[in-house]
């Protein structure tokens, strides 16, 4: 984990108060594994307002276009509070603070190779961002991920293409209908376990508490290993302000806060009280 | 003389020249060195190499923070609230961010005092700071047992009974209500654990603070960490919730500095023993005004959070303040407001 100052390369409006931002940073880009994340802070100064920092998943690295070297780090943005409505409305050049890569990645490992066969990837909304790089990595262990992917409307539905360039099929549903299948997200995912009872499935789920419960329960039912990347408030992510804790059990099985910052933000699905949201 | 000569020469002098800027610049350093301000306090007979601290429950139980910046460079770190048992904490949400400041309500979770001596604290030892180790329970024989485990443990080097934090219902923050009952637990604790100085962390959600710093000081405190956080509340406009599932918390940040700034100058005129000064220190001008007012020592707190390098920069600045200004001994410093 390092703590930089780093230099926004590019920012680039997705519509629906979306932003993607590519931020300058090779020593970052080269440690981040899959569902990690960084704290972003834009200020002048650390000590001034909005305190704390806000954590983001890292979508994707950003390369050289040369040499292919990572660069970079690409971070999707939504703005709905203070601190990411001062990142949504940064302009090339400027810098800001990022504290990363840091937490639980996703466990993909060489083993999956011959084991898994097909990984679900359930997204709702900008939780899209952290299932990018797992995609990618994936593909490199020979898994076939296929991307179900809800949200309200279209434009909900971002970075879309980046999945679609990769040849990943993607099975989409809105609230609206006004892609794909009318529902929500889960409605294709149990139309899949249903077809395909198969010992080498795995889920990886990214979005709204209901929806990550939703697939959790799916993955119980149909008996289908289950990481979700959570999300919350978060004080320090350096495990001291035991601030951004989610009420579960650790992997002993004892009963216990979890910090999203340590013990997540991915863990099993099983490791979450799916009944008592943090929120 | 050919043009090889003169090269030569050319080359002979510059090395000279080269040499003799590198051997400035080395007694420079050398003279500088000499001239580094005296930072270390002394607290209860414990020195201080500075009087830089972290403070409770913003630094976990400090090597978390190890790569993030050097511990050896600060004069101690006060560790997260210890009970004797693992505490597991309240609800979330537990925290939020409020201007300028946050509240929290984490309601003492901690990995309990048998971990913290076996896993964290040899880890700890091995830094050049002191380890200062805070102490919590939620009735005064909870309070005992910790203090007199932790009395028999080598590597700390005081203890700090946090008797103010407001975010759980029972134990703790009992002991703010009556002078009387905050100094019967100082004098209790004392004598369980006789061996280590014992500091007292006030709180500031009291009518008077120099009461209960009397009262403690008359008890047998060494030291008093002057203040815990402000019970405060945040309410989401649209659910019509509190923020923070215990409803209020405890707030910390810039947002409490002048306040916490008066307290610790009314407190340090009030007793004869150290104060230590606490709340919302940030930067380097923050420390100095608490040490001005009278703390012989700070704690960062809710700066680590968001700056984890924030003490080792604020040690560093106090150097530099001293150094600039001709101050031989932060002692100086210390107390010498001028009204």
């Amino acid at each position: 984990m390092l703590d930089k100052k780093v230099r926004v390369k590019e920012i680039q409006d997705l519509g629906a108060r979306n932003y993607l931002l590519t931020l300058r940073s090779p020593e970052q880009a080269r440690l981040t594994q899959p569902g990690q994340f960084v704290m972003l802070k834009c200020v002048e100064n650390l000590s001034d307002p909005p305190l704390l920092r806000r954590p983001f998943s890292i979508f994707d690295i950003h390369r050289q276009s040369r040499s292919g070297k990572p660069a970079g780090l690409v971070i999707l943005v939504k703005d709905v509070g203070t601190g990411s409505h001062r990142l949504a409305h940064l302009r090339p050049g400027q810098e800001i603070y990022s504290l990363g890569p840091q937490g639980r990645p996703f466990q993909v490992s060489a083993e999956m190779r011959n084991r898994v066969g097909v990984a679900c990837l359930v997204a709702g909304g900008v939780g899209i961002a952290a299932l990018y790089l797992l995609a990618q990595s994936l593909l490199l262990q020979n898994v076939k991920p296929i991307l179900f992917y809800g949200g309200g409307g279209t434009p909900d539905l971002v970075l879309r293409d980046y999945f679609e360039r990769l040849g990943i099929e993607s099975s989409y549903s809105t609230e609206d209908g006004s892609l794909g299948e009318r529902g929500l997200v889960t409605l294709p995912l149990e139309r899949f376990l249903r077809g395909h009872r198969r010992p080498d499935l795995r889920i990886y789920a990214c979005g709204p508490w209901g929806m990550m419960k939703a697939a959790h329960d799916l993955a119980v039912q149909y008996q289908v290993p289950c990481e979700v990347s959570l999300e919350a408030r978060m004080g320090c992510s350096l495990g001291a302000c035991m601030g951004c804790v989610i009420h579960g059990w650790d992997e002993h099985g004892k009963e216990e806060y979890l910090r999203v910052c340590q013990e997540g933000p991915i863990m099993s699905s099983r490791m979450v009280d799916w009944d008592t949201s943090p929120f | 003389m050919t043009n090889t000569q003169r090269f030569l020469l050319f080359v002979i002098r510059y090395s000279s020249f080269v040499i003799s800027v590198k051997s400035m610049a080395r007694k420079t350093i050398t003279t500088e060195a000499q001239s580094s301000p005296r930072l270390a306090v002394d607290i209860a007979g414990v020195r201080f190499k500075n009087p830089v601290l972290t403070a409770s429950g913003t630094f976990a139980y400090g090597l978390e923070f190890a790569h993030l910046m050097d511990l050896n460079s600060i004069g101690g770190i006060v560790v997260k609230g210890i009970s004797m048992k693992p505490i597991k904490g309240n609800p979330p949400p537990r925290i939020c961010e409020t201007s300028s400041g946050m509240l929290n309500a984490i309601g003492w979770q901690n990995i309990g005092a048998i971990e913290f001596v076996t896993k964290k604290l040899p880890g700890l030892r091995k830094y050049a700071t002191n380890v200062v180790v805070n102490i919590v329970g939620f009735d005064l024989n909870d309070y005992l047992e910790v203090a007199r485990f932790l009395n028999d443990c080598p590597g700390i080097a005081a203890l700090e009974l946090n008797i103010s934090c407001p975010n759980v219902k029972k134990g703790g923050f009992h002991f703010n209500k009556d002078p009387r009952d905050a100094a019967h637990i100082t004098a209790e604790t004392k004598k369980a654990s006789s061996r280590l100085p014992l500091w007292v962390k006030l709180s500031p959600n009291v009518t008077d603070i120099r009461e209960f710093a009397r009262a403690c000081e008359e008890a047998g405190a060494d030291a008093l960490s002057v203040i815990n956080t402000f019970v405060g509340m945040a309410i989401d406009v649209e659910k019509r919730h509190p923020k923070l599932r215990y409803v209020t918390g405890g707030l910390s940040g810039p947002a409490i500095k002048p306040i916490a700034l008066r307290m610790v100058w009314e407190t340090s005129r009030a007793v004869n023993i150290p104060v230590i000064g606490v709340g919302g220190i940030s930067t380097t001008e923050d420390a100095l005004e608490f040490l001005i007012a009278g703390a012989r020592a700070v704690q960062v707190g809710t700066a680590n959070f968001y700056n984890p390098a924030a003490s080792e920069q604020i040690a560093l600045g106090l150097q530099e303040y001293c150094r600039s200004r001709h101050i031989e001994d932060i002692s100086e410093i210390i107390g010498s407001l001028r009204i």
